[in-house]
């Protein structure tokens, strides 16, 4: 085995160690221990994986995609499913991400989580659910892929009903699981089309043969193509399947930050990179990619300028981004894509622990309403929602505005109709800006509320009794609720320790890829992609500065409407709520997404089930078919009556003879 | 330990005798013979010879001359994990017997191993005639343990049961002595009902189209497939846990398994002539069986229906008729077998803490104090649902693969039967354990002594999940044989013109390119 499969594997099994050390000896470990075992076996990952980095680093250019084969997984009629990992630069790019942000967010939770009850049960899933993603990147067929892809799945359910006694958590986790799943088989139906051409499930055997098997736009590949964007959309939380992220927001917040923002929801991205091969072949499906990633960057800017749950809006923000890089990949802009996909990483679980930072502070309360004036009790706090904020509006230097700008950029110089995507895209931008600084404006600006008030004399609010945030029922603080004791990044060594580090990588890590500067991501992936028509093309220098200048301007201009609505003059605000009543009530419900799906697929399966049971069953199932067989054979039964007893063992007994007796007028007549 | 089939097919019943004798040793004495039934069966599958297609270990016994009836016993990739099936629930049903004080416990074990040492005869009978008296001797004794020993409405439970498979054995009965009566005025020889000599010689079109019908009929009552579920619930809601562990878990296989091991190769072209009405019956019973175990709040039938659903994946399978859809079905039919029976238990358990009852509505927050019963539960969830990661699902896989590649409408309807599957074993396990505590719920961990069967059974599904291939490998060769026939004529596979496998050998893996 050579050291590039060894750290492949080293990264893997890593996490599902500690998954499995952390569950077995569960109370055994003193104190923090899970805490500290979980988080050790995932800075042991990282580790790995930056070795598999230098490893692969060591091989020639053309020689960098190494096929690890355990075993044999389901070899059988024609099929050649083995248990495989791929690592190339792609992977090892998405390991990277996906163990560095994590190992961050696991060094958060020992603080964040450390008064629940739930605590071992939360580090064995979050390093369950680490593992499930390392295998959804670094799977080297599409067998394994599906298996991560479920895997994450389960996990990601696992942990939004982690307080599993909130009637609200576990329908969230149903949900999400559900819809996932609907991805899952969008995936395997995918993966059918285009095995029916390619006859591998082995992605290098898949993408050799894939020039012969298919022609350009071939229907069984373009269907195929457009399946896996069906899994790609479920996971990644794109229009029409992402009504369950924002419910997913029942789950603690360091699971937000980790599942749904920095690594699992970006599976959808790095699945359409890993499949470029196909899409490529096949650009009508690539196509409606690229459009239902602009669409679903737009709608979700949108719902964020309307939601009021601190939490939400950045779930929506998220949706957002996601759509931007949903959008670069199937534009052919992979290491763009793939760079938003990295700097988003670090800002938005910025974004998330600083948001947990404050939602412990209002003692679980989650509703911007009840926020504001946090800057000056939080200022650790307010330090990181700003860098992550300023991020995520895309403003010079910080590294979402060199990562958004190169997508837009290279969306645009597609030119045709992809100017749509790009124009929506700035418009897109604009709103982020806005609901961004909405928010950060909304629970740091302004009075101080009492919580906050409280917390500037020293004293972290409690409440009197715990309630549930979305629907007030009152809890207590035993397994599956929260725990008691709340835990803000002012007073957590640990917690300060990771949002630190993320503020400096939101901050620096643009640098990776200045336009004309530096092209770090971009020559590090290049062996990946090199069989790509789209990836080395050489951009329009005018338009490169001319984006720049926009967006900058776009972010800035974001920010400046925001502080006018909700600084200078909120009444402006509650103008526009009344004029755009209209628009308003679309925004807040969402644009209508539940009752639309609840419409077409929930409530038809619900009626269809009820009369199952209700009507059918009852009817002609136990009514015309038991009723009508035990009716024939009763009638013929009485005619034997007198040799009947009433025993069953006996009626059972009889039958066995009269078979036998049977079998032998049979045999006789024959 | 001499490897003679004989051996493991009549061991269980003579300890069910010695517990018939000795009524207070009953129940020690049934958990020793199918431990070591289960000794057998485990050598047996690390014995068998994989790249054998033929049958192995053959006993072949005149049995009755006269009516060319032999007692022939044999194991080959089809019967083999059957087999290991039954020997592990019946072990660990068993164990689960000995949870409680049964009435007559002589009589309880001596039936329960009536019932094993009949399910192993017709898993292991290579003769039509054996075949069918072992398939209608296996229901004598559960019409007893129901009957006996069952809940409140037993005794409608069991004449239901009695009813619907009655009429499924008559029509077998008549299909098989008329399979070897008219096969043998058809070649002019000895009356014989051995399958392989059945199977060389097959009946004129016409002939085979009624006589798969009756014995469609027969399997397809036993499965349950809908329509002809109509004895289930009853049935379900009556049986004592370890004997619906089995039943469940075994019984419906062997009617799978029937129509592999005499159907398809018996009646290639019946088989092929009906195969969109069994496709339609499969597909209406995954879609029917989803739909009534996400509505009923039983948590006995949801696991019941459910099984309805997963029966027509198998037989999805298996009319798909190539060696991807059959090679899905014989591993998903071990897969089901092992992950229905554990459901069964854990169900018992958190009726338990339930205050007794088995309805979803009383339940609730049952894991609060039992992490590792709620671990079990999710897993045996996640292996229902068929969640890719399990065996089930590599089971799965290869049904709908095998029928994507023929009827490619059925395939993608058949789909939104695991969505559905979803919904159900979620709803399941959430209304058990999760959400707030039912007015009855008393949360406690699991017993050692339960957790002694639980927990092997868990590890098992876990094991095979990661490794299916040891069951592939060995149905391999087998189920190619099996589905040739109906496979070529409905042109699945090539004209048997060389001995190969009846796919193209796959290129070796090339040096990956850049």
């Amino acid at each position: 085995m050579g050291s590039v499969e060894l750290f492949g594997w080293l990264t893997l099994l890593a996490p599902l160690a500690g998954a499995i050390v952390v569950g077995l000896s569960g109370r055994r470990l003193p104190g923090r221990g899970a805490g500290w075992v979980a988080t050790g076996a995932l800075a042991l990952s990282f580790a790995s994986a930056i070795g598999a980095l230098f490893a692969l680093q060591d091989l020639g250019h053309e020689e960098r995609h190494v096929v690890a084969v355990a075993w044999d997984y389901a070899v059988t009629a024609g099929v050649d499913a083995q248990i495989s990992l791929l690592i190339d630069p792609l992977s090892v790019f998405m390991i990277l991400v996906v163990t560095g942000v994590s190992t961050l967010i696991h060094l958060y939770s020992i603080s964040y989580l450390d008064s629940d009850r739930g605590y071992v049960r939360y580090f064995a899933f979050l390093n369950f659910f680490v593992f499930s993603m390392l295998l959804l990147v670094l799977a080297g067929n599409f067998l394994l892929l599906i298996v991560g892809w479920a895997f994450v799945g389960a996990a990601s359910y696992m942990l939004i009903s982690f307080w599993f006694r909130r009637t609200t958590a576990t329908n969230a986790g149903i949900k999400a699981f559900v819809i996932n799943v609907l991805g899952d088989v969008g995936l395997v139906l995918g993966t059918y089309f285009i095995f029916r051409g390619t006859g591998s499930l082995d992605f290098l055997t898949t993408f050799e043969r894939v020039g012969e098997a298919f022609s350009t736009n071939d229907g069984d590949l373009v269907a195929g193509c457009i399946l896996l964007l069906v899994g790609a959309f479920a996971k990644s939380a794109q229009i029409p399947l992402h009504t369950w992220l924002p419910d997913a927001m029942e789950g603690p917040t360091p699971v937000s930050a980790l599942i749904h923002a920095a690594t699992m929801v970006t599976a959808g991205v790095y699945l359409i990179a890993r499949m470029h091969p196909l899409f490529e072949q096949a650009p009508a499906a690539a196509d409606v990619g690229a459009v239902i990633g602009c669409l679903t960057l737009v709608v979700a800017g949108t719902i964020g300028l309307a939601v009021t749950d601190l939490k939400r809006v950045i779930a929506y923000s998220t949706m957002s981004q996601i759509g931007y890089m949903i959008m670069a990949v199937s534009a052919g802009a992979y290491a763009a894509g793939l760079f938003h996909l990295m700097t988003h990483a670090f800002f938005k679980a910025l974004l998330f622990m600083a948001a947990g930072s404050v939602i412990a502070a209002m003692a679980g309360r989650q509703s911007l309403e009840h926020m504001g004036g946090f800057r000056r009790s939080m200022p650790f706090t307010y330090g990181c929602f700003i860098v992550g904020g300023l991020a995520l509006a895309g403003v010079p230097p910080f590294s979402g505005f060199f990562s958004k700008d190169e997508i837009l950029l290279y969306v645009g110089d597609r030119g045709g109709w992809f100017w749509i995507l790009y124009v929506a895209g700035y418009f897109g931008s604009f709103l982020t800006a806005v609901y961004t600084f909405r928010m950060i404006f909304r629970a740091f600006w302004g009075d101080p509320v009492p919580e906050a008030r409280a917390l500037e004399q020293g004293h972290l609010f409690h409440a009197d009794e715990h309630t549930n945030p979305a629907t007030g029922e009152v809890e207590d603080t035993d397994v599956g609720f929260p725990g008691p004791e709340h835990h803000i990044a002012e007073r957590a060594l640990p917690m300060r320790l990771a949002m630190g580090t993320l503020a400096l990588l939101a901050i620096g890590g643009g640098l990776l890829q200045v336009p004309e500067v530096t092209h770090v991501v971009d020559s590090f992936l290049e062996p990946t992609f090199a069989d790509s028509a789209l990836y080395e093309r050489e951009l329009d220098g005018g338009l490169t500065v001319f984006g720049l200048i926009l967006g900058a301007v776009v972010g800035v201009a974001g920010i400046a409407v925001a502080y006018l609505i909700w600084v200078r003059n909120p009444q402006i605000a509650v103008r526009a709520r009344e004029r755009l009543a209209g628009a308003h009530a679309l925004f807040v419900n969402k644009w209508y997404f539940d009752e639309l799906i609840g419409a077409v697929v929930v409530r038809p399966a619900q009626w269809f089930g009820s009369f199952a049971q209700q009507t059918f069953e009852r009817v002609v199932v136990n009514g015309v078919l038991v009723g009508g067989t035990t009716g024939v054979v009763r009638a013929g039964s009485s005619a034997v009556r007198a040799a009947q007893t009433g025993f069953l063992r006996y009626y059972a007994a009889l039958i066995v003879l009269g078979m036998v007796v049977i079998a032998f007028y049979f045999l006789l007549v024959s | 330990m001499t490897l003679h089939l004989s051996i493991m097919l009549w061991l269980p019943l003579a300890f069910g005798v010695l517990g018939l004798l000795a009524p207070r040793w009953a129940g020690r004495a049934a958990v020793l013979g199918t431990l070591l039934t289960l000794a057998y069966a485990i050598t047996y599958v690390v014995d068998f010879d994989a790249a054998e297609g033929a049958l192995q270990y053959v006993t072949d016994e005149t049995w009755i001359a006269e009516l060319g009836i032999s007692y022939k016993l044999g194991i080959d990739g089809l019967n083999l994990f059957l087999v290991l099936l039954a020997a592990i629930l019946w072990f660990a049903s068993t164990l689960w017997a000995l949870r409680q004080e049964w009435e007559r416990p002589g009589l309880f074990y001596f039936h329960m191993a009536l019932a094993q040492t009949s399910v192993l005869g017709a898993l292991l009978a290579q003769d039509l005639a054996l075949f069918v008296v072992f398939f209608d001797l296996m229901l004598v004794p559960f019409f007893f343990l129901t009957g006996q020993w069952g809940g409140a409405d037993r005794v409608r439970a069991t004449t239901t049961l009695v009813i619907y498979t009655l009429v499924g054995s008559l029509l077998m009965l008549t299909a098989a002595i008329a399979t070897g009566v008219l096969t043998a005025q058809r070649t002019g020889d000895e009356l014989t009902f051995d399958l392989e000599a059945l199977a060389a010689a097959p009946l004129a079109e016409g002939t085979q189209a009624w006589i798969f019908l009756f014995f469609a009929a027969a399997f397809l009552v036993k499965m349950p497939a809908f329509p002809l579920h109509g004895w289930m619930p009853d049935g379900y809601r009556n049986m004592p846990i370890p004997v619906l562990a089995v039943f469940s878990g075994v019984l419906s296989k062997v009617a799978a398994y029937g129509f592999l091991r005499v159907c398809l190769p018996v009646f290639p072209d019946a088989s092929e002539q009906f195969q969109t009405l069994l496709l339609l019956i499969a597909l209406a019973s995954i879609l029917y069986g989803s739909a009534m175990a996400f509505t009923t709040t039983q948590t006995r039938l949801i696991l019941g229906y459910s099984s309805v659903a997963q029966l027509g994946f198998i037989t999805l399978g298996i009319f798909a008729l190539n060696e991807r859809g059959a090679q899905g079905a014989v591993l998903q039919a071990f897969n089901h077998g092992l992950v229905v029976a554990p459901a069964f238990f854990i169900v018992a358990l958190v009726a338990a803490r339930a205050g007794g009852s088995e309805d979803l509505r009383d339940m609730g927050g049952i894991g609060m104090r039992a992490p590792l019963l709620a671990t079990l539960f999710l897993i045996v969830a996640f292996a229902t649902l068929a969640m890719p990661g399990s065996s089930n699902f590599a089971g799965e896989f290869l049904i709908l693969l095998g029928v994507f590649d023929t009827k490619v409408v059925i395939a993608i309807v058949a789909f939104s039967g695991v969505v559905l599957a979803s919904v159900y074993a979620l709803r399941l396990f959430i209304g058990a354990m999760h959400n707030r505590a039912g007015p009855q719920v008393l949360s406690a961990e699991i017993a050692t002594r339960d957790a002694l069967v639980l927990v092997p059974l868990v590890l098992a599904i876990v094991a095979l999940a990661l490794y299916p291939q040891l069951a592939l490998t060995r149905s391999e060769e087998t189920v190619g044989e099996k589905v040739r026939p109906a496979a070529v004529i409905a042109g699945q596979a090539p004209a048997p013109a060389p001995l190969g496998t009846g796919y193209a050998p796959l290129p070796p893996p090339e040096a990956p390119g850049p």
